[in-house]
């Protein structure tokens, strides 16, 4: 009897022991799988930067805000003055943000997003452009010239407004809300759906090219050591990444094609989305600007 | 689906842009949009000196045709522009004629051996370097956000020309990756089930000849390996003269 019980207490104990661990585990467990949501969550967030605030920039027509966009974009290209880009971005883009309701997120992005790529830029060339005669310093070959301070200068602030106005545009428009316009206009249903589909893939593919790379690496696959160590973990990387987003190709083809992918009847929206005579408007004086600026740049040069 | 029996016998000509697109072309290409990144993503992070971020394009490219690859490269670095690094926006052009050639190389019936697909990689190398001169040069002025660009601006520093330097970077710099990629999506093309491939617009083009054995395959790394040493041997010698 007295053997028995001392043979059960321990048993008794580790099966505690085991309880409490397994209790510990879970916890642990459902951090990480928490933590691992919130950062898939955040890269989706981060891929969709639409912000549902109620202004006069969310309420225009997708299509207004993209020709908005894309006037922008041309203008500050072609515009035969120097500081063209930059006033743009001064007296036009800032204030729309400001008209968006969307300023904070704007300026998140900008300092994270647009600040970095622009003055990467900005050093590359102004260190490497060899023009003009004005030499201010020199670092043993590179000259730093006045002429490509201003030429770096000028390119980073067109790609800053370039970016900036993309991303003005990505914050208050939904691109389901784009693409539904874009598909009554008549684009092809097949656009919209590349589009809206790839936004939804990127994340979870992201997500789990960041398994792939901690399941090989907990198997002992060297990701860090010589070149060609490296190179050769390419292909353990690769290979699980790419077969296994290709089988599910065809049961989404499938199951599309069911729903009346390739029909080519007329579909009805859900959602109704105003064009009102303003958008018309806006729409024709960005044009009319656009053609404007080309005239001055082709009769100024 | 059944179609693409039919649509194989009408793909005559290039030009016939419907003929690359069926269901499954349009489900593959979100998709090959992803892989794109996602192998970008992977090769920043394992440090390697090349970019590899168009095996997704050759991929369609090649099992779908031309046109849906060049499709897949513009919208493939219109995304990673606004999503992840706004300098690559502007060279969306660069990753449609990469579709677009590839595509064609394979409807030539370039996709076959592994011999054949260096030679692809090398033609859309030539296409990449000429497409990517101008746009360097005319919204640049030569000098980009990429790292090869210190090569250019010594190039231009000894003296010549802003077209010469960078159409003389970019064909140093191209080969390696493009042959590089090719290679990739045929080892994947190559991994995929026949049944499987049938589904896509042009599985013909992907038809492994008799040889598409390791021989092969010795012979092609042999190949790069060679082009790597001479892409070397001429660095040398234009940064030494």
């Amino acid at each position: 009897m007295e053997k028995e019980t001392r043979l059960f207490e321990p048993g008794l104990f580790y099966v505690q022991a085991a309880t409490l661990f397994r209790r510990i585990a879970s916890l642990i467990h459902t951090a990480a799988a928490r933590r691992a949501s919130l950062i898939i969550h955040a890269m989706h967030e981060r891929l969709s930067f639409h912000i549902k605030r109620n202004s006069a920039l969310h309420r225009l027509n997708p299509l207004t805000k993209l020709t908005l966009v894309l006037g922008l974009v041309l203008i500050s290209f072609l515009s035969p003055w120097y500081w063209t880009p930059h006033a743009l971005l001064l007296i036009v883009i800032i204030p729309l943000s400001f008209v968006g309701k969307v300023n904070r997120e704007f300026f998140r992005a900008f300092l994270r997003l647009i600040l970095p790529a622009a003055s990467f830029l900005f050093f590359m060339q102004a260190f490497f452009q060899p023009v003009g005669g004005t030499v201010i310093f020199k670092i043993w070959f590179l000259d730093i010239t006045k002429e490509s301070l201003l030429f770096a200068f000028r390119n980073a602030m067109r790609i800053a407004v370039m970016v900036s106005s993309f991303t003005l545009f990505l914050l208050t428009t939904h691109p389901s809300e784009l693409m539904s316009d874009l598909t009554r206009r008549g684009l092809p249903g097949q656009f919209a759906y590349v589009i809206i589909s790839t936004l939804q893939i990127l994340p979870q593919m992201q997500a789990k090219a960041q398994t792939i790379i901690a399941a090989q690496r907990s198997r002992g696959l060297d990701t860090q050591s010589s070149f060609l160590r490296r190179m050769g973990s390419l292909g353990p990387l690769v290979g699980p990444l790419v077969f296994g987003s290709l089988v599910e190709v065809e049961e989404r083809a499938i199951a599309i094609e069911a729903r009346g992918f390739t029909s080519t009847q007329i579909k009805t929206s859900l959602y109704e989305i105003s064009d009102t005579s303003l958008d018309r408007t806006i729409r024709w004086i960005l044009i009319l600007l656009v053609i404007i600026t080309l005239l001055l740049k082709l009769w100024l040069s | 689906m059944r179609e693409t029996a039919m649509q194989r016998q009408k793909t005559g000509s290039w030009l016939n842009i419907g003929s690359n697109f069926n269901t499954m072309t349009w489900v593959l290409i979100p998709v090959a949009i992803a892989i794109n990144i996602a192998i970008g993503q992977i090769v920043v992070l394992l440090k390697l000196p090349v970019f590899l971020d168009s095996i997704g394009t050759v991929l369609v490219a090649v099992i779908c045709g031309p046109w849906a690859g060049a499709l897949t490269g513009a919208l493939s670095n219109t995304i990673w522009g606004l999503a992840i690094d706004p300098n690559a926006l502007p060279w969306w052009p660069v990753a449609f004629f990469i579709g677009l050639v590839a595509g064609l190389c394979a409807n030539a019936g370039l996709f076959k051996s592994w011999w054949k697909v260096v030679v692809t990689g090398f033609l859309v190398a030539l296409t990449a370097a000429t497409i990517s001169t101008p746009i360097a040069v005319y919204l640049f002025g030569g000098i980009t956000a990429s790292g090869s660009s210190f090569i250019t601006a010594y190039l231009l520093q000894t003296g010549q020309g802003v077209l010469q330097a960078v159409f003389s970077t970019s064909f140093l710099v191209e080969p390696v990756d493009k042959i590089t990629t090719c290679m990739l999506a045929f080892a994947i093309v190559q991994g995929l089930s026949k049944r499987f491939l049938a589904r896509f617009p042009r599985p013909e083009n992907v038809e492994a000849e008799g040889g598409a054995n390791q021989t092969q395959l010795y012979i092609a790394v042999g190949v790069v390996v060679l082009l790597v040493l001479f892409a070397a041997f001429v660095l040398r010698n234009v940064l030494g003269g």
